[in-house]
């Protein structure tokens, strides 16, 4: 056994989160401000009460776009000082995967009582002006003399090496993503919050969409927005005092570190390894076998996170993921996986991990309203890729 | 005073490495025409691109020393730039770049723009040789072309 103590022992009590646009008309930390009191007021808490803060603020993109607190990045400093809290615990997740990283970090602040109450956030900006990953670089000095005087940049170029390396691999084609982001648009669809709300797309939309990086279009990948998220943890025992059913954290797993090679090349093979070991680590910490999982909510910035995360977690074996998804197997609606019910990053907008925590959340503590499953017991909220990044487990019920 | 004709859009400048003393050995090799990888002194494998520790043997003086290579390699995988976010690579678009496992270790990957062109066809497996791109008179770039293709 692993000797994960903190199992079950931390719990999501509440949320709150923006509307997601292209370009919000408030600066980001302002949003960040009353997002952060929504959430801790839908807690049934006070500001006052809030003695921990997580997050990780990374702007993500490869632009050069200024980096300003309160403005294009939010950092938990910046938001307990800005709410005048006076927190013990204060921390920032470095590195991929900033949403699992952040509540990493508030579940072990919680359970080692370096923390009661934590505030968990993640901001994202959309820069108002200038082309989101452009970069109009003339020297490559440091990590990028190894990528950039080839051509070699961006997260497209990076995504689509993998995404090929898939479909030469196991006979896959681009066309078999269709099922994948048009499942996620259908739901995100749904959701009034979404950017992409009333807006879902046909199969055909997505096969003409503008290649940009073969085999990576423009659908494959989520929109950058302006949009905030906030979620209160506390200790189980204070959670039973609170309005909001909770939700329990019982395992989480980071897939690094990774190999090392050029800045931005991941293969296949990383990305499939890094997947067993995220899988192995949320068995080891949970105690559950993945199966259990009956909203199992996939990261989806690109679509092909969709088929790895489906494979790593043994929705179905290597290699059959573009299969299953083609023939109907995550279609929400005729009673597929719900591995996208929440409309995921391709549906909502560039929020980073937090469609997936969200809609878990929604469906554990039974507030996702009409989108609620009947069953939904244990949630899984992947973010980024296994290879950088991974996922927290949660449950309705404490194991 | 106005222009009367618009000014000639400035050619785009592709980014150039900045050698350091980690990197100066590949780039001078490449200048050469070689390809030159970093081996750790400690446990003789190449590591690319070289850091400040070895990443196979993990000591942190692994006084690397670039030794060159073949260059020969396999095609693990590709794709077709169509629309760079570097402007610099405005005239060249739509490119191919090609992931390369290299002969003189296994797992060992290069990326590289593979010089024949968009329209040759690519397969998993594909040999290729390494060839040098120049974007600017004293700077060479290690690039890729296809020695011949899977049947």
């Amino acid at each position: 056994m692993s000797g994960f103590s903190a199992r079950s022992r931390v719990a999501v009590v509440g949320y709150a989160q923006s509307p997601i646009v292209r370009h919000a008309d408030r600066p980001l930390g302002a949003i960040a401000l009353d997002v952060a009191r929504s959430a801790v007021a839908d807690a049934g808490l006070r500001v006052d009460q809030i003695d921990g803060f997580t997050t990780g603020a990374l702007l993500p993109t490869s632009g050069n776009h200024a980096v300003v607190d309160g403005v294009s990045v939010v950092t938990s400093n910046w938001l307990a000082e800005n709410l005048g809290a006076t927190p013990r615990y204060v921390a920032g997740f470095q590195g991929f995967g900033q949403i699992p990283g952040a509540v990493m970090m508030a579940v072990n602040a919680v359970a080692s009582g370096a923390a009661e109450y934590v505030v968990v956030h993640r901001a994202l900006h959309n820069p108002p002006s200038g082309r989101y990953h452009g970069n109009p670089m003339t020297t490559a000095p440091g990590a990028m003399q190894w990528s950039a005087p080839q051509g070699f940049f961006g997260p497209l170029a990076m995504i689509a090496l993998p995404f090929n390396e898939y479909l030469q691999r196991y006979g896959a084609t681009r066309e078999d993503m269709a099922a994948v982001v048009t499942e996620a648009r259908a739901n995100g669809a749904r959701i009034p919050w979404s950017y992409w709300h009333g807006r879902p797309i046909e199969p055909r939309d997505y096969v003409d969409a503008r290649v940009i990086a073969d085999p990576v279009c423009i659908l494959d990948c989520d929109i950058p927005v302006d949009g905030v998220a906030a979620f209160v943890l506390t200790s189980a025992e204070r959670a039973r005092d609170l309005p909001n059913r909770p939700v329990y954290v019982s395992g989480y797993g980071m897939g690094n570190p990774t190999p090392g090679r050029l800045g931005g090349h991941w293969t296949l093979d990383d990305i499939q390894g890094a997947g067993r070991v995220v899988a192995d680590r949320l068995r080891d910490t949970s105690g559950l076998a993945l199966s259990e999982i009956d909203v199992p909510q996939l990261y989806d910035g690109f679509s092909p996170f969709v088929w790895w995360w489906m494979e790593a977690i043994g929705l179905c074996g290597e290699g059959e993921a573009a299969a299953f998804c083609r023939d109907g197997g995550i279609e929400v609606a005729a009673g597929g996986l719900p591995v996208l019910s929440g409309g995921g990053a391709l549906g909502n907008g560039r929020m980073h991990g937090v469609p997936q925590m969200l809609e878990t959340y929604l469906q554990l503590s039974r507030r996702a309203g009409e989108r609620q499953l009947p069953s939904a017991t244990v949630g899984l909220a992947c973010h980024s890729s296994a290879n950088y990044g991974g996922a927290v487990l949660y449950t309705a019920d404490p194991l | 005073m106005t222009e009367s004709t618009a000014a000639p859009r400035p050619a785009p400048v592709r980014p150039v490495p900045v050698p350091d003393e980690r990197s100066a050995g590949y780039w001078e090799a490449a200048r050469r025409g070689e390809l030159a990888l970093a081996r750790c002194a400690g446990c003789g494998t190449f590591a690319h691109p070289p850091s400040t520790v070895c990443p196979h043997c993990h000591t942190a003086d692994p006084d690397f020393t670039f030794v060159v290579v073949p260059g020969g390699g396999t095609v693990r995988s590709w794709t077709v730039i169509r629309d760079s976010f570097l402007p610099g690579f405005a005239d060249d678009v739509p490119f191919v770049l090609v992931d390369v496992e290299l002969d003189a270790q296994a797992d060992l990957r290069l990326i590289g723009r593979l010089l024949d062109g968009t329209a040759a066809p690519l397969h998993q497996g594909d040999r290729v040789a390494i060839a040098f791109e120049h974007p600017t008179a004293d700077v060479a770039v290690p690039a890729f072309r296809l020695e011949a293709v899977t049947p």
